[in-house]
């Protein structure tokens, strides 16, 4: 440097601290920062452990803020007095907070930013690599090689295409250099594996925005909307069928919906959905998820118009215990073998009991008293005569009164439940109440298999509809059938099921796929098709070898190897590490 | 040295520009791109096409400083929308006449629940003008014209297939009905009680028969017919 001589400065003061605080180069330094990154993917890891290990809130919960009110209590007694903070931070729902959002999305750019930030660099070695280095790297390469003998750079060119290398040659004086390259796209791998890790992001943020999950409760015959009441989207799910097979023993051996979808207006889809191959249109899946097989469909007309009032399919989810009774009459003649339906409650000796009443067909009436709290059958015939029939039987018991002969087969479950808002006849009061419906002679499933949760097999013939609560007497309808009761028309259209169909749409599953190919493939490419890269200097009766390849490759022996074939001697003399 | 230095020291402009603006605007917008993407994202969509749905109310039929929205005391937004019996209907084409608009679906229990209230009023009330309309959201004619049938439906039933007069009029659940007066006026909106999201579906109660008749009393008297604000 010459004395005196003005040179180039930067420029002091503010203008050069103002360069170091560049806000855009500030931005660019932090989401390049591989320190940065590795910060976000640990922030990423524990906060989706504390996602796992604090119980978050149910999907059919969220948004309902009474339904969020409730489960949060039920929290306060795992967690106590921290369950406020840990609800204040957000942890009771990690994957649905915007932090958690925006964490995901500036791991995204970060990771973006970094292959921005090299993939130039890497480029620029993959397509104008360096075939010339210092004589001084020769002797500071990670991998080199020193070997004696007189080496023909052809016959280290020939050595090299054999091992599939690109060989550059180029002399200069005496001397000879030489650049071989192998594998040099492969260096795009890490690019590869490291997008895999933007893809997977992208496909949380995709699933976590855009996923949609309906769950629909289906009967037999009826339709309900994907989305709450309307969306540019809007389809109508219609269960045409439902079909169910139980083996024997109760267990489930195949579950379908036939299912028809409808959108704007028209039925675009007609299929059939089970558990593991789902209907799908327009990027929805409708999976059957569930199966109940008691359903009633009941339809009330006007009987002057015969305009519809109501028409509902009931679940008949509660079971009535009821037994099952067979009386035999003089000559062995059966005079009944069916269920007798307890449809009254009533109190007697501090007890309460379920009542039902039957007669047989000489007009006799007989009750059966069950308790509620268990215990055996009561049958008394409310005659004073002698004769009259009074007895208490546990199941399988037999009462014997002179050629009747009485049996209590069993008890069963009765499908039924207490239907609320259901148009009365004047008789009962009129306007809407409440009617209790009771379902015999049904088996769930839809080939009736099996007796599946139904004690036993039901006998022959078609399902039974009893009414109890629209006058003084039940009223009993089979399928088809239908009865007028002031001026209303009770119709019993026939035993219904009903399917649960979850209706989800999660447009991210694309994305998972190409993440985990992305992955797999670059992991490969890294690994097994390592980039290798080799210079030669050829001086006199010496070889020179420098190389550079991943950290994972024994580089250094494969160029010894390489000397060799080339017909050199390797010098064992330390250097050669 | 001072050669070197002074190399060191000046890169490549372009690369320089790149490195300095172009990679951190990029990554900014990137960002701020993303988050107006969650911000602004919409559902899936579906265009039905622009031949029904809202419509302006004709100049004729708006008072000056009348305001049209669907609020009480404002004009009910126009619409043209198809009905079942295959033509079309228009809003408009019933000023002067009191209107009860239903908006309800076939997978509606409340909507089915008073549907039978609906077919009675329209009976009660038609000759003294009213006019009842069924505006089914978004279902097929395959689905209506049997519960149509079912229940002695009479009265016109339209179709609002993509749900744009059920945006125009800020519909929440269902059933809604909107009372409206022989001026165009909403008197009176019924929201049922929110029951919850039965079946995954936002449905609300359905009013009571009682309440049906005072409402449609408040709508049915001859009067200004000039629209109000």
């Amino acid at each position: 440097m010459e004395a005196g001589k003005a040179v180039p400065q930067r420029a002091p003061g503010w203008s050069r601290t103002l360069s170091l605080i560049n806000p855009l180069r500030a931005v660019w330094w932090l989401f390049t920062s591989v320190r940065f990154a590795v910060l976000l993917l640990a922030l990423l890891v524990l906060l989706s452990l504390a996602g796992v290990v604090v119980p978050q809130v149910p999907s059919n919960v969220r948004g309902d803020a009474m339904a969020e009110a409730q489960w949060l209590d039920r929290q306060h007694e795992r967690f106590g007095f921290a369950t406020d903070a840990i609800d204040a931070a957000g942890l009771f729902d990690v994957f649905h907070q915007r932090w958690f959002a925006l964490l995901l999305t500036v791991t995204v750019v970060s990771t973006g930013s970094y292959i921005v930030s090299r993939f130039p660099g890497v480029w620029r070695t993959i397509t104008r690599p360096r075939r010339r280095v210092p004589d001084r790297y020769f002797d500071l390469a990670p991998h080199r090689v020193r070997a004696e003998g007189a080496v023909d750079p052809e016959a280290l060119s020939a050595v090299l295409r054999a091992r599939r290398y690109k060989v550059y040659t180029e002399a200069s004086g005496t001397d000879s250099y030489l650049f071989a390259d192998r594998f040099q796209w492969a260096q795009l791998g890490t690019f590869l594996t490291h997008a895999s890790v933007i893809v997977f992001i992208l496909s949380a943020v995709v699933s976590r925005m855009d996923a949609y999950s309906a769950p629909l409760f289906l009967s037999e015959g009826a339709t309900l909307p994907v989305f709450p009441v309307k969306n540019p989207g809007q389809m109508q799910v219609q269960l045409i069928n439902a079909h169910a097979e139980f083996a024997d023993d109760g267990q489930p051996l195949n579950y379908r919906a036939d299912l028809a979808i409808f959108q704007d207006g028209a039925e675009v889809l007609r299929c059939s959905s089970t558990v593991n191959s789902p209907c799908a249109y327009r990027g929805f899946h409708f999976y059957q998820a569930a199966y109940f097989g008691y359903g009633a469909t009941l339809v009330v007309r006007e009987a002057a118009t015969g305009n519809v009032v109501y028409r509902e399919t009931a679940a008949l989810a509660e079971k009535t215990p009821s037994p099952h009774i067979r009386i035999i009459g003089s000559d062995g003649v059966v005079l009944l073998d069916d269920t007798v339906l307890l449809t009254e409650s009533a109190g007697a000796q501090d007890r309460e009991y379920r009542a039902g009443l039957l007669r047989l067909p000489d007009g006799t009436p007989l009750t059966f008293w069950l308790p509620v709290e268990g215990g055996d059958l009561v049958v008394f015939e409310p005659s004073s005569g002698k004769d009259a029939i009074r007895t208490s039987l546990a199941p399988g018991g037999r009462y014997t009164a002179g050629d009747l002969s009485l049996e209590f087969v069993r008890l069963e479950d009765v499908p039924s439940a207490v239907v609320p808002e259901f148009p009365l006849p004047e008789a009962a009061g009129g306007g809407l109440g409440d009617a209790l419906f009771l379902m015999t002679n049904v088996v769930y499933g839809t080939d009736r298999t099996s007796g599946g949760d139904v004690s036993a097999a039901a006998p022959p013939g078609e399902p039974r509809l009893t009414l109890v609560g629209l006058q003084p007497q039940s009223i009993t309808l089979a399928p088809g059938e239908s009865i007028e009761v002031d001026g209303l028309e009770y119709g019993f259209e026939g035993q219904r099921e009903f399917v649960g169909i979850e209706a989800k749409r999660d447009r991210s599953d694309n994305l998972v796929w190409i993440g985990a190919a992305a992955i797999v493939v670059g992991l490969m490419i890294t690994f097994w098709v390592p980039r290798r890269r080799l210079w030669a200097r050829i001086t006199g009766a010496q070889l020179s070898l420098a190389g550079q390849a991943p950290g994972h490759a024994n580089y250094t022996r494969e160029l010894a190897d390489i000397a060799v074939a080339a017909g050199a001697r390797v010098k064992d003399d330390g250097d050669n590490d | 040295m001072t050669e070197a230095s002074s190399a060191e020291q000046q890169a490549p402009p372009r690369r320089g520009f790149v490195r300095r603006v172009a990679y951190p605007a990029a990554v900014i917008l990137a960002i701020a791109g993303v988050i107006y993407w969650l911000d602004h994202r919409a559902g899936g969509t579906t265009d039905i096409g622009e031949e029904y749905g809202p419509r302006d109310l004709p100049a004729a039929l708006v008072p000056e400083g009348a305001s049209v929205t669907a609020a009480v005391g404002s004009l009910a937004p126009d619409f043209l929308l198809e009905n079942l019996d295959g033509g079309e209907s228009r809003l408009s084409d019933y000023r002067g006449r009191p209107v009860v608009l239903n908006f309800w679906a076939t997978w509606c229990r409340p909507c089915r629940k008073e549907m039978p209230q609906f077919v009675e009023a329209y009976d009660k009330y038609s000759a003294d003008g009213l006019v009842i309309i069924g505006l089914n959201l978004q279902e097929g004619k395959s689905i209506i014209q049997p519960f149509a049938d079912d229940y002695g439906i009479d009265f016109p039933v339209l179709i609002d297939r993509d749900g744009e007069v059920g945006d125009e009029y800020r519909l929440l659940g269902l059933p809604t009905t909107f009372f409206i007066d022989r001026s165009g006026v909403i008197r009176s909106i019924f929201r049922g009680p929110l029951e919850g999201a039965v079946d995954g579906t936002n449905v609300q109660g359905a009013i009571a028969g009682s309440d049906l008749d005072t409402r449609i009393a408040e709508i049915l008297p001859e009067g200004d017919a000039d629209g109000g604000g």
